[in-house]
């Protein structure tokens, strides 16, 4: 049976993957760009999974995280003229050092408290970004130049639908790798029961921080693309409700699992489109998430994807 | 030298005396119990020594090495593994993967092992893998090794907390009350457990336990405490004669003793 | 042309003001965190509703009872609603988790927020909402060439006699005494025949209409009202409770009060647009450097 069942399985991503790769052939711009935006949420769904998902840390600020990765490619092409290429390693090491920063004091306070450290940290993060002059203030870093991918100017959308869409893989393999390690085991051991975890060995606060430098880092290297997907980038695509939106995708849809994660993110792109031009229900969404996050919270702690059902 | 020492151990929590100026060894490969009536003070003991509490005053010594002021996955890291009085799983997590949480103490690799896969990661993945295996097979589990915690029957449950703290090779295994809430025959299987662990392995193993047929089966020495301190120490056989244990459970209303 | 020091007590002024609603918003949070441990993340959304049916509520009165009369029955109307809206929160939303993981309770509170905020915002149509009190705002204290007007003035009486109150509540009835109970140990309080969950609703009520007071009175200073007004004044809430010690109602106060006077000094020389930063730098440092804030207690870790 688990033969067949992963045969079946196998067949369902090929396909997927399939129509995913002939998409672009069929479909016009507009979906394509909402597409794209689809996996960009991805992108800090399965970034954001790691803190929230697998460790089971509350962080409200994930926008700052791919903040800074956006602002640093942006500034490093804008004011110092670098290759976009070049800038993704700095973008990864900033990322990991503001999460270092931040997380080595909090991460061992209690876990409502890094909470509201990593909103206040969000706050600050969005509001140097509006008042300083390398950041561009309020109007933000503009008309940033598109990178080249072997000889090939990334302009079009199809472009960049096929970027991101291998970002999403290859967040998906590093999901998966991190989840079936000891590193990712020692994460959910922490999740579960943290005075147990170490009690086994683990040491927790070194190990969370880990989880939050992986999950700035992955933030960080999306912002980056975003960055030069976009051309521009200003303050208010970093706020609060950016960071909300991440985590209730996260929450939603799978809180550790993957694919739930990845269907949560894309609901959460795709439902205000759909919804986007019928009046009043449009305004109503937040209100509807919210309902619906409480009535979740209540019944389904663990998220809407199923659980996995017991191998024999 | 005594594998543990455990020396004038004084600890208060604002005020109240939970421990007062207890002293006793643990010998390698013995099998010793502590026992005493509820709230005598057993589990705060037990706290001190794995890090968990504080301990006010006093030393606690492992291998000639003091375990003051180390945090607990320290003290694990030098191979004392405890388990808990009221169970504590990793309750989402299959059985399989709870037991591998024990060889993360014997194990090494990190954030970059997980996502380059090299060749010692994959190496040593199977090695944890081989080793929850066996203790799983050891407590008779293996058949449910992919269920989720939480939905193991209660005895099932002790049982994966037992192989979890094996798969972590323990030099000194500390288990907190494992026979709380056990039926007679699973209580015999524990019994039989512990003796294996001890004979096979080598464990030397320290335990918290109400349940008198079970100290008394076991066990190579007892410790008795009440209010804090120490009020007596030998074998079975001594302790049970022993006056100042026969009141110090007789005068209190607790029906502790043998259930 | 003010001197420096006008403009310094002008800041102070203004920043004890800023601090009551601070301190009358973190009491709420305190409270909360207190007795479940929840960071009510609702809880400015409380506040945002007491501003928004003080408004309303004024706007349907002030034809019959104008000036303060008005603005006490709209205040009395708002702490109503906002004191109900709590305790529905506490029932529906928070109860059920109550022995579940933090996280998940955390979660529920930005649920509770997001309901709020968006209804509110659904019924305003994103629009800010003006309020005009018809009070006559030059009145008040000369101090050389500034005013100390009336209305801040009895503003800061009412803050004042309302935390007063609070502290004698909690320190002298039997209420408030099971309030604190409670907070220390849950299940021996339902043992000895304390009505838990009746506890905990009254201090969501409470806590909530406290909120709703101090956003009455901001509905009145400040003269708008937005849908999501509660977002900076809850977690500035936070902050203040976080630097008196969480969990400690004269902690609140403390706290409330002196980051009103830090942030309007902040914004006396670092200028507006970085005051936030500095409220939240501050934050950030005190959680490091003194977790249990200036009045609180250190926890007995114990598992």
């Amino acid at each position: 049976m688990g033969f067949e069942n992963k045969r079946t399985k196998f067949a369902v991503l090929a396909a997927l993957f399939v129509l995913a790769a002939v998409l672009p052939l069929f479909l016009d711009n507009y979906t394509l760009n909402v597409l794209w935006n689809a996996m960009f949420y991805m992108l800090l769904a399965l970034g954001l999974n790691i803190i929230v998902g697998y460790t089971g840390l509350c962080d409200l600020g994930y926008a700052a995280k791919f903040a800074i990765g956006a602002y640093t490619t942006g500034i490093l092409i804008k004011t110092f003229g670098w290759n976009f290429w070049l800038t993704l390693p700095v973008s990864a090491l900033v990322s990991a050092l503001a999460a270092c920063v931040i997380g080595a004091p909090t991460l061992k306070l209690r876990s409502d408290y890094l909470a509201i450290v990593t909103l206040g940290f969000a706050e600050i993060v969005r509001i140097s970004a509006r008042n300083l002059d390398i950041t561009g203030s309020a109007s933000g870093i503009n008309a940033i130049e598109r990178p080249y991918f072997f000889g090939i100017h990334l302009t079009k959308i199809s472009h960049w639908y096929y970027v991101f869409f291998a970002l999403v893989i290859v967040f998906i393999i590093i999901s998966k790798r991190i989840r079936y390690s000891r590193f990712g085991r020692a994460l959910a051991f922490i999740r579960e029961d943290e005075d147990a975890a170490q009690a086994m060995g683990v040491n927790t606060t070194l190990f969370k921080l880990y989880a939050y430098i992986a999950g700035a880092v992955l933030g960080g290297i999306t912002g980056s693309f975003y960055a030069v997907k976009m051309t521009s980038i200003s303050p208010g695509s970093f706020d609060f409700t950016q960071s909300a939106n991440i985590l209730l995708a996260v929450i939603l849809g799978g809180m550790g699992k993957i694919p739930g994660v990845i269907v949560g993110a894309a609901f959460f792109a795709i439902f205000p489109e759909l919804f986007r031009d019928v009046p009043f229900v449009g305004n109503m969404r937040m209100l509807f998430f919210g309902l619906l996050l409480i009535v979740v919270m209540i019944n389904r702690p663990q998220g809407l994807w199923p659980e996995k059902p017991v191998k024999r | 030298m005594a594998l543990m020492q455990v020396s004038d151990l004084t600890m208060t929590f604002s005020g109240i005396t939970a421990i007062e100026n207890l002293t006793f060894n643990i010998e390698e490969g013995s099998i010793t119990s502590l026992i005493g009536p509820n709230g005598a003070g057993k589990t705060s003991v037990f706290n001190c020594m794995t890090g968990f509490y504080k301990a006010t005053n006093g030393n606690i010594t492992f291998q000639g090495e003091s375990l003051i002021n180390l945090k607990p996955y320290k003290i694990t890291q030098k191979g004392i593994i405890r388990t808990f009085q009221n169970v504590r799983l990793f309750k989402n997590l299959t059985v399989l993967e709870n037991v591998i949480s024990g060889t993360h103490r014997v194990t090494k690799q990190s954030v970059l092992g997980a996502l380059l896969k090299y060749p010692a990661q994959r190496r040593e993945e199977k090695e944890a893998l081989k080793i929850a295996e066996t203790c799983l097979e050891t407590v008779g589990l293996s058949e449910k090794k992919h269920q989720l915690a939480k939905n193991l029957s209660y005895g099932d449950q002790r049982r994966t907390e037992l192989a979890r703290a094996l798969a972590a090779k323990p030099k000194l295994l500390l288990l907190d009350e494992p026979a709380a809430g056990l039926n007679r025959e699973e209580k015999n299987k524990l019994a039989e457990h512990i003796h294996f662990f001890r004979d096979k392995f080598g464990i030397t193993v320290f335990l918290i336990e109400h349940d008198m047929d079970l100290v008394m089966k076991v066990s190579e020495k007892v410790v008795v405490v009440n209010f804090g301190g120490k009020i007596a120490e030998g074998t079975p056989e001594e302790i049970q004669a022993n006056r100042l244990v026969i009141e110090a459970y007789l005068g209190t209303d607790e029906d502790e003793g043998g259930l | 042309m003010f001197s420096a020091w006008e403009l310094i007590l002008q800041q102070l002024v203004n920043g004890l003001i800023l601090g009551s609603f601070y301190a009358l918003v973190a009491l709420g949070y305190s409270m909360v965190y207190g007795i479940i441990k929840l960071l009510n993340f609702a809880h400015g959304d409380i506040y945002m509703t007491g501003a928004f049916i003080c408004l309303s509520v004024y706007g349907a009165v002030s034809g019959v009872l104008p000036g303060w009369t008005g603005i006490a029955v709209s205040v009395l109307a708002a702490m109503a609603v906002s004191g109900l809206l709590g305790f529905l929160a506490q029932k529906f939303a928070y109860r059920p988790l109550l022995s579940a993981p933090r996280l998940s309770l955390l979660i529920t509170a930005i649920g509770v927020s997001l309901v709020i905020s968006n209804t509110v915002m659904v019924i305003t149509k994103s629009q800010p909402l003006f309020f005009t009190s018809g009070l006559d705002n030059s009145l008040g204290i000369k101090f050389g060439s500034i005013t100390v007007t009336y209305i801040q003035i009895i503003m800061l009486a009412v803050s004042a006699i309302l935390m007063i109150s609070l502290t004698l509540f909690i320190n002298r009835t039997m209420m408030g005494k099971a309030m604190r109970a409670i907070a220390l140990d849950q299940d021996t309080c339902a043992l000895v025949g304390i009505n838990v969950n009746k506890i905990i609703g009254l201090t969501f009520v409470l806590g909530s209409a406290l909120a709703a007071i101090a956003g009455g009175m901001a509905c009145v200073y400040y003269g708008n009202v937005q849908y999501n007004m509660g977002y900076m004044i809850g977690i500035k809430a936070f902050t203040a409770a976080v630097i008196g010690g969480i969990g400690s109602v004269p902690g609140a106060m403390l706290g409330g009060i002196l980051l009103g006077l830090l942030e309007a000094l902040g914004t006396q020389f670092l200028g507006s647009s970085w005051k936030d930063v500095f409220a939240f730098g501050l934050l950030i440092l005190i959680l490091i450097l003194r977790p249990n804030g200036l009045l609180g207690r250190s926890e007995i870790e114990r598992m």
